[in-house]
């Protein structure tokens, strides 16, 4: 295989030599010269350099081995060019005898050339905002299921929120949320097509949380990643720019000289982190009693779902597998953990590339198979990608790119509504502490509890939710020279997806017994069209310009169709038809259509001044006619200082400054302009009609966002240090807000104009190479960013002050005028004027009737610091990122505290755990610090008094027992309030790449192993029995967190070969 | 070449010229924008049954309340350790479905809809504030569906507005003003519609009668001399009934999937004493064969306390409750005749009370398909159910909710303005003793609509579920 490749390269310099010399006139003198081109740190062969006699229009490219050969006519000595991207060009004046050329990699600013909006590369220097990028590499070598989770820590301003669980959604927002109650997620490109990156049919909490569609990707596939973060560096999306757009550039044939096979192959395993800490002391029951004789109320307290039982001191007691026999009640320490299994993902691609001077292409294919934590979850996935391009003659360029995904999971943990049928945590939140896992997997038919609740692995396999989507992403393009200056480039791109789910809840399932079977199809189409003129002159010695036209036309639509059978006729087959009620259905349809045209213009002084314009207007179908047209500019600017005042020195390489203005707009979702009815299932052949409760708008406006930037970037030290620090301000008003209204307006929502909410913060990367030796080399990289938010306005006549983002458990986000956005707004401890919890006579806590403020869902900053050590061919990085500040309210704690299951649910339930010992007298508890009860009453250890005091202002003294301690917070939420800050070990990653020239010994190009571990632990965290990171789903109602399925802790294994 | 592009270029750029097609494809292909009034009227009246006879304002509140029924479990809503979201679903369904949908046909123009709907709409619409202002005290309707921030009225408001709209329906009603579909309840039978809207009016006079004296006698006297007449037999019942699933009664439902619930100790207790024949009705025996009696589980324990009742041990309610067919009544002949009873007794109408009292006793067995006259009689002789004139309250109050089994929210209205039967808060309950006076204001009210919030609380009390409404005078 090799020597044949070799021979095929040869063959093709040959040619390429061949067609160049051809030009020529014949030689007078025949000149043999043998060269070889390295790296000069790595001493690494360089393929693919150009290698070009000076004067001459003469070049060769080096082979694999970094040799080239000229013969000649040319009279030594002659002088050799030598390039490669990325190096510094080299000259050496050369003899007859062979030659070793090094270059070195340039690192250099001024150079640095990056992908701006509609995929165009412009020089970094020159533009008047930041922009950053991931290389395929940061991508690959941790593999994640949701790529998005890889950029977490490594990205300044851009906040990603991990799924729940290992198969679910990952949430990303750069620079805060700008839109209050529109999607704030960025706009996703694909080598120039928009893609979608919804997440349908999730509700949040324990629901089924469904990746969000851009976790579709391959990761293998991708060269590099750019975040254009915010209005001013988007600004040519127009209204898709407010919230950032990720720029994705696949990976193509062009630089794959001659036949190249890449192959990757990977296995991760997965663990749960994150349990919650359950105590061990006390089982299943209430009151301290149970006995199990039919798990529904037959036996004593043995329908209850709560811990709050007998000591598990191994006394007898009949329990669900006993069959009535009394045996021994001990603890199952274990019994969630032992539920989880260790997931185990496999992923294998291949890629094949090829280039020639006409044309080249790269055709990919990707496996991964996902065994997730949950028994019986399962995800495949399977991707193909091709990337073609073809010159039709010398002005003319088409090309394809096409991507083919089907994803299919036949179960995935999580029911369609949290429902008591296939929800996870919540059966393990709900539990006896007694319960020994190990007797509910051998049988599914037993179970524990038969009031609400189906045995856990009757539910993982049974009750399933099942997901197949196929996915077409693509494009094909045209670029056309017309004249040396003036280019165009056509493109019409598609994403189009098909994405099915089947709910199935088995006959017998407790709490849904003739089971029920649901279908919910979703089909989204993105169609975008674009054509662009580009004209790139140079006009005179100072100045240059760079300028752009082009128009868009795009066309989305989305349309979901649900159909249930909510009771099943007979056991065990899921179709629509085997029902006993009607089917409960609806479906939906949406489509929209925008037309753009838009120009940009760079006019450049001197190679270190730049002034950037762009301008866009957008006709949009979801606005009225009157308000459809919208316009919106932006202006930005940049001054390379150490070379427009020649400041450079051996202490400083660069200096740039940079500011820029711009003006974005965003239309409306489809169908907000009348207000409408909508059908309910019809009863005995009557149709239903009703309000739909929400009040729309046919007069809306388009949203409008504008925002400044200003920066700074900076080298020093021969580029060791690298430094870059951006500010912010954002403002977005005629915000479109469905704003919650009171019912007694006649709607329960009502569409407004008006909301107004600005972000500001700064973003600092700092990039420094402490010790950089030709063996050894330190790389840090620190990432810190800073965001404020704060709702300014919700409607202008200012009787709204509130705007609900989501609510979970009898807690609301909210938009709050005045606040930072995502105010988590509940129900709060009566307190007295010092600040001491009110209880009533009963000992208990009171509520506060007025809904209190309890925190914000924002950080304050988030920081990432990456450590790289790299030794010859060793390296390793370290990833450690900190999200500070914020709070969230916890399901898992508030319901765990409720059923005693929890460890912190320990302390007073017992005189081994400080319980206080009291009796019963008539229907009041007494406390008894010493002795015996009167007239011989059983005398308790488990009397707790809360933390209060009485409405008269006196201490409470009033003991209740545990249980009722535990549960009387259940409606108060401040209660369950908890700080969101943690630091976490992010990834822990060992690449080794083999030396090269030992690679080709072995039969290859290039061969790399890394073992990498990913979300490894804790360094500190402030919120117990949960990740605080855990995303409620993609939408904005976060710092909710619902019985959440525990996050993972992944370890990967993954080998790169190179043919 | 570049005439080619220039094609592409031109061809696309027409497209964007149609602002016709933009209009076209945001024309919503999902819902309707002209509702019709026949399709909004099943829905209220289905959307109504589901809201005063399901869990939230029903079973698992105000039936607790006036201990028909008691938890075994989860016993919360029966402490009354409740919250501002727990009494959501009355107010944003009565307000934003019921009221709004039947505002939209009492706003048709003649041609969608005939003075029939209309009336009926205004009958309803009527129903539902009634229900409203019953819970919560005052509450928006002067203003409300115009706002976005209605003001609240004072129940006396509420009250006299209603009986003004009702006699604005019943003058909307006439057999020859056309035909009406969708009437789920009285199949269109208009005659019927014009008693209900009577009933509905004494109901009301009676509401206000400790407060507007006067008033009361005026409206009682109305309603009752109104040429429709009041509702005149069980066969002139408004109640919804229920199909089979998905279109089941919301206990039955409830029972499918869950197991909380009992029939309340006070009331078996109360029927075992006077021997009362409704309860194999209203009660099932325990599961538990050896238990053999009716046996109610008590109300306002602490969840352990309630568990270690037993559940195989405690009566669940009657399966004439809980099949998916079973009717939700909202307004019954037995009510009216207590209602005419006590108009009688407080000196509005003329008539015999005890008669009337007598009747709708019975009424309330034949409602629940007890007939034999002999059952009947041996039941009205005994002392203990005998009207006793000099404490009308006192046999009304009692006798009105038995017959109420089921039918949550007006019992405990009419438990809060006739003060009888005497219920005692149970032992884990945690308002000091006290049983709730009102519901909650939803906690929404606070963010969204706060100064007129601000405004109502300052005039009727404190949010409190033991704040005493207007119409409650003891």
């Amino acid at each position: 295989m090799k020597k044949k490749l070799n021979i095929y390269t040869c063959l093709c310099i040959l040619l390429i030599s061949i067609g160049i010399k051809a030009q020529e006139t014949k030689p007078l003198i025949q000149s043999k010269l043998e060269g070889t081109v390295i790296d000069a740190v790595t001493k690494e062969p360089i393929i693919g350099a150009s290698v070009n006699i000076k004067g001459t229009t003469h070049g060769v490219l080096t082979d694999f081995d970094g040799k080239f050969f000229f013969q000649t006519g040319q009279k030594f000595p002659y002088t050799l060019v030598v390039s490669f991207l990325g190096y510094k060009k080299a000259e050496t004046v050369v003899n007859e005898n062979a030659v070793v050329i090094s270059l070195t990699q340039e690192q250099n600013q001024l150079s640095e050339v990056v992908v701006t909006a509609l995929g165009i590369s412009k020089e970094k220097k020159s533009l008047g905002y930041t922009t950053q990028s991931l290389k395929n590499k940061e991508l690959v070598d941790t593999k994640e299921t949701n790529f998005l989770n890889n950029l977490t820590g490594k990205l300044a301003g851009v906040r990603i929120t991990n799924s729940q669980g290992d198969m679910g959604s990952s949430r990303i927002i750069i620079r805060g949320e700008t839109s209050i109650a529109g999607n704030n997620q960025p706009l996703f490109v694909v080598d120039g097509v928009p893609v979608d990156n919804s997440q349908l049919g999730s509700v949040g909490g324990a629901t089924r949380d469904f990746k969000n569609a851009i976790a579709d990707l391959n990761p293998q596939d991708i060269e590099s990643l750019t975040v254009l973060k915010g209005p001013n560096a988007a600004a040519l999306y127009g209204s898709r720019a407010a919230h950032g757009v990720v720029l994705i550039t696949t990976k193509s044939g062009k630089s794959q000289k001659g036949l190249g096979i890449s192959f990757s192959t990977g296995i991760t395993l997965s663990q749960v982190t994150t349990l919650p800490r359950f105590q061990n002391t006390f089982g299943q029951g209430s009151n301290g009693k149970f006995s199990f004789v039919d798990g529904k109320g037959g036996g004593i307290n043995d329908g209850v779902d709560e811990s709050w039982g007998p000591k598990m001191d191994g006394r007898l007691i009949p329990q669900f597998y006993s069959n009535g026999e009394a045996v021994p009640f001990v603890a199952h320490p274990d019994n969630v953990k032992d539920f989880f299994n260790t997931g185990l993902t496999y992923d294998n691609s291949v890629s094949v590339a090829k280039s020639d001077d006409k044309s080249d292409f790269r055709l990919g294919v990707n496996n991964q198979k996902q065994l997730g934590t949950v028994p019986n979850s399962e995800v495949n996935k399977t991707n193909f990608s091709i990337n073609s391009n073809y010159q039709i003659n010398k002005s003319i360029k088409v090309g394809v790119t096409g991507n083919y995904i089907t994803t299919n999971a036949p179960a995935l943990p999580g029911g369609p509504s949290g429902n008591r049928a296939a929800g996870v945590m919540l059966q393990f939140l709900w539990f006896g502490r007694q319960v020994d896992i190990n007797q509910l997997k051998d049988n599914r038919n037993v179970n524990w509890n038969n009031s609400y609740y189906s045995n856990p692995y009757w539910n993982a396999y049974y009750n399933t939710t099942s997901q197949q989507r196929n996915r077409i992403i693509g494009d094909i393009h045209l670029d056309a020279k017309i004249t040396e200056d003036l280019n165009f480039r056509f493109r019409t791109g598609i994403d189009y997806y098909n994405d099915r789910r089947k709910y199935k809840i088995k006959y017998g399932t407790n709490g849904t017994p003739y089971g029920s079977y649901a279908e919910d199809a979703y089909t989204v189409s993105e169609q975008n069209t674009e054509g662009i003129f580009t004209y790139t002159k140079k006009l005179n010695d100072d100045f240059s310009l760079d300028a752009l036209g082009g128009f868009n036309i795009r066309n989305h639509s989305d349309a979901n169709n649900y159909q249930k059978a909510p009771r099943l006729a007979v056991p065990d087959l899921y179709t629509l038809t085997n029902s006993r009620d009607p089917l409960t259905s609806s479906n939906i349809y949406s489509r929209l259509r925008v037309y753009s045209a838009y120009a940009s213009a760079q006019l450049g002084y001197k190679n270190y001044a730049y002034l950037n314009l762009t301008a866009r207007n957008d006709w949009s179908s979801t606005l009225p006619s009157s308000n459809r047209s919208y316009f919106y500019p932006s202006v930005n600017g940049s001054l390379i200082l150490s070379e427009a005042l020649n400041l450079k020195s051996n202490t400083l390489d660069f200096l740039k400054v940079r500011g820029g203005w711009s003006e974005v707009g965003n239309d409306a979702d489809p169908y907000q302009l009348s207000t409408v009815y909508n059908f309910q299932t019809a009863f005995d052949g009557n149709p239903i009609q009703t309000s739909s409760q929400k009040k729309l708008n046919e007069n809306l406006k388009p949203e409008t966002t504008r925002s400044t930037e200003v920066g700074l970037e900076a080298s020093f030290w021969k580029n060791r240090l690298h430094f870059d620090v951006a500010y912010y301000n954002t403002n977005s008003f005629d915000q479109i807000l469905e704003i919650k209204t009171t019912a007694s307006s006649g709607y329960n929502s009502q569409l407004i104009n008006a909301g107004k909410i600005n972000n500001h913060g700064i973003e600092v990367q700092l990039d420094g190479n402490p010790i950089q030796t030709e063996n050894f080399k330190w790389n840090v990289g620190v990432n810190y960013s800073r965001n404020i938010s704060e709702v300014k306005i919700l409607d202008y006549d200012k009787q709204i002050q509130n705007y609900t983002i989501g609510s979970s458990g009898g807690v609301d986000v909210l938009a709050s005028v005045g606040q930072a956005y995502g105010a988590l707004y509940g129900t709060a401890y009566l307190r007295d004027a010092n600040g001491n919890i009110v209880v009533g006579a009963n000992g208990l806590p009171k509520a506060d009737p007025q809904k209190k403020v309890l925190g914000h869902y924002t950080p304050d900053y988030l920081a990432g610091v990456t450590n790289t050590l790299t030794y010859k061919n060793l390296e390793l990085s370290v990833l450690v990122d900190a999200s500070v500040g914020g709070e969230l309210f916890s399901g898992t704690n508030r319901t765990g505290n409720y059923t005693g299951v929890l460890a912190q649910t320990l302390p007073g339930r017992d005189a081994a755990n400080g319980g206080l010992n009291y009796y019963i007298n008539g229907s009041t508890k007494t406390l008894l610090p010493s002795g015996t009860a009167p007239n011989g009453a059983t005398v308790y250890d488990d009397g707790m008094i809360f933390k209060g005091v009485y409405a008269d202002g006196t201490p409470n003294t009033q003991v209740i027992s545990a249980q009722e301690y535990y549960k009387a917070s259940y409606n108060i939420s401040e209660a369950y309030i908890y700080s969101s800050t943690f630091v976490k070990l992010r990834e822990v990653k060992l690449t080794y790449n083999f030396d090269k020239k030992f690679a080709r010994k072995i039969g290859f190009d290039g061969a790399s192993i890394t073992a990498a571990g990913r979300n490894l632990f804790f360094i500190y965290k402030d919120v117990p029995n949960i990740d605080p990171e855990t995303a409620f789903n993609t939408g904005n109602a976060q710092g909710l967190e619902s019985l959440a399925l525990p996050t993972t802790r992944n370890f990967s294994l993954n080998l790169n070969l190179k043919f | 070449m570049l005439k080619k592009l220039t094609y592409i270029t031109l061809f696309a750029l027409t497209m964007t010229s149609c602002s016709d097609t933009l209009d076209e494809i945001n024309k919503n292909p999902n819902a309707t924008e002209t509702p019709l009034a026949p399709y909004l009227l099943t829905g209220s009246l289905k959307q109504g049954a589901d809201l005063y006879w399901g869990s939230d304002n029903n079973f698992n509140s105000s039936l607790l309340f006036v201990q028909h029924w008691a938890k075994i479990q989860y016993t919360e809503p029966d402490r009354y350790d409740v919250s501002n979201t727990s009494f959501t679903s009355l107010w944003n369904t009565g307000y934003a479905t019921l009221i709004t949908d039947l505002n939209t046909i009492i706003n048709f123009p003649a041609d969608q809809a005939n003075t029939n709907y209309k009336g009926i709409a205004l009958t309803l619409r009527s129903w539902t504030f009634l229900l409203l202002t019953d819970a919560y005290g005052s509450i928006p309707y002067k203003e409300a569906g115009q706002k976005v921030t209605p003001a609240y009225n004072t129940q006396k408001e509420v009250y006299t507005g209603l009986l003004e709209d009702l006699k604005q329906a019943q003058s909307l009603l006439g057999t020859t003003n056309g035909s009406v579909t969708g009437d789920l309840v009285y199949k269109g039978d208009i005659t019927k519609w014009k008693k209900l809207v009577n009933s509905l009016r004494l109901r009301i006079a009676l509401r206000i009668s400790d407060k507007e004296p006067a008033l009361a006698k005026q409206a009682a006297i109305d309603a009752t001399s109104d040429a429709a007449g009041v509702l005149s037999s069980n066969n002139d019942t408004f109640k919804f009934t229920y199909t089979s699933s998905p279109q089941q009664n919301p206990a039955s439902a409830w029972f499918e999937t869950r197991d909380d619930f009992r029939i309340s100790k006070t009331l078996v207790d109360k029927l075992t004493d006077l021997a009362d024949p409704r309860l194999p009705i209203y009660a099932q025996l325990p599961s538990d064969a050896t238990v053999g009696k009716y046996v109610g589980g008590a109300n306002g324990l602490s969840n352990s306390d309630a568990n270690s009742q037993g559940f195989a041990k405690t009566s669940k309610p009657g399966t004439y409750f809980l099949t998916s067919s079973s009717p939700a009544v909202i307004a019954s002949y037995s009510e009216t005749l207590f209602n005419l009873a006590e108009a009688v007794a407080r000196g509005y109408i003329s008539g015999n009370a005890e008669q009337l009292y007598n009747d709708a006793i019975t009424a309330s067995f034949n409602q629940f398909g007890i007939t034999n006259a002999a059952t009947i009689s041996t039941y009205l002789n005994q002392a203990s159910v005998k009207y006793d004139a000099s404490n009308y309250a006192k046999s009304i109050g009692t006798q009105k909710w038995i017959a109420f089994y089921g039918q949550g929210l007006d019992a405990f209205t009419e438990w809060r303005r006739l003060d009888y039967p005497v219920l005692t808060a149970g032992p884990a309950t945690v308002l000091d003793g006290q049983i709730p006076s009102r519901f909650f204001y939803p906690g929404t009210e606070q963010s969204l609509n706060g100064v007129s919030y601000k405004a109502a609380i300052a005039a009727q009390g404190k949010d409190l579920l033991t704040t005493k409404l207007w119409f409650d005078a003891k």
